[in-house]
């Protein structure tokens, strides 16, 4: 088991597991995208012609423009934000890091293409996965580091 | 798990060498290795770039603390009362929690809205703890709480902020 330096630099976005992202065309309503990202538990809709992504709209562009002044009919073509960044599942985890730290992005899309879906990647993705690689630093941690039992059966 | 007095192997997690009754507890915790995994278990959170936190009051409107979050240009505000932290309202609930169920947001106060006594860290806690609430709870956003008095909060970007300059910006000044 490598380092953290070498597990970013190696893996693939490819070997992160694929997150649930809801699809939409840019005719879907507002309120409906609300329904999707609140049924689906997801944090964002892609919008596509056909397989091609067009837009993304995210919580946060709910938070910053619609949720005191939304329309609940406004399709989302007219309130998606255009695809700025994005990478392929032949990046590393390092280029994905760098891109959402440069530029500020919790999400970034994934186009997809020879017939894949579009997909996302989140931050919580990436830790996922470094924990996934080093349960024993991240996972396997007692609620509290600074806990101790005073009994010996911790009653 | 071998006592460092007498050399008893003793069971993996006991409080107390069987044999001589050294004291054992917390002997198999984690223990720092070398490089970017090894800060990740003896950094202080308190030392990375931690967001600012956006204080409400649980008696604001959910219209008040939406505008507060637009203007600080973050995603979550932490709810306090007196300096004490009461809840945690953010962008999801926004979503779930007011959007979702169609509540007036100029009549309703954060307080009805929030998530109360969110879990917290404190700044001397090391990031793995943070990453381990958010992998294994799905926590978004950490209050960093320092003997009652609330010093920020860390999220999933402040950790992904912590791996670019702990590991990818020193990977790339050397190469």
């Amino acid at each position: 088991m490598g380092s953290v330096e070498k597990l970013l630099a190696k893996v693939r976005i490819r070997d992160l597991p694929r997150r649930r992202v809801c699809t939409v065309s840019r005719s879907t309503s507002l309120g409906e995208v609300y329904r999707l990202l609140d049924e689906e538990h997801s944090v964002a809709v892609l919008v596509c012609d056909d397989n091609d992504l067009v837009g993304i709209f995210t919580e946060r562009d709910i938070l910053n423009r619609t949720a005191l002044e939304g329309d609940s009919d406004t399709p989302i073509g007219d309130l998606m934000s255009p695809i700025k960044g994005s990478l392929s599942t032949d990046d590393r985890l390092a280029d994905a890091i760098a891109l959402m730290h440069e530029g500020g992005y919790r999400h970034v899309p994934l186009p997809g293409s020879k017939g894949e879906k579009p997909g996302l990647v989140g931050g919580r993705d990436i830790l996922l996965l470094i924990a996934e690689h080093y349960p024993e630093t991240l996972l396997n941690l007692p609620p509290r580091l600074d806990q101790r039992m005073t009994t010996p059966e911790g009653g | 798990m071998l006592c460092p007095n007498c050399d008893t192997d003793n069971i993996p997690g006991v409080d107390v060498c069987e044999a001589c009754g050294t004291e054992l507890a917390g002997m198999d915790l984690p223990e720092a290795r070398s490089g970017f995994r090894g800060k990740l278990l003896t950094a202080r959170m308190g030392d990375l770039p931690v967001s600012e936190p956006v204080l409400v009051s649980p008696d604001d409107t959910v219209r008040e603390a939406i505008e507060r979050m637009r203007e600080a240009q973050v995603g979550c505000v932490l709810v306090a009362t007196d300096g004490k932290l009461v809840g945690l309202f953010n962008e999801r609930h926004v979503l779930t929690r007011v959007l979702r169920k169609g509540i007036d947001v100029a009549s309703t106060r954060v307080s009805e809205v929030m998530s109360p006594k969110p879990f917290e860290l404190s700044p001397e806690d090391p990031p793995a703890f943070a990453i381990h609430s958010m992998v294994a709870y799905g926590f978004r956003h950490l209050p960093l709480v320092s003997q009652g008095k609330i010093v920020g909060y860390i999220s999933v970007r402040n950790i992904l902020a912590f791996l670019h300059d702990g590991v990818i910006a020193d990977t790339a000044s050397v190469s």
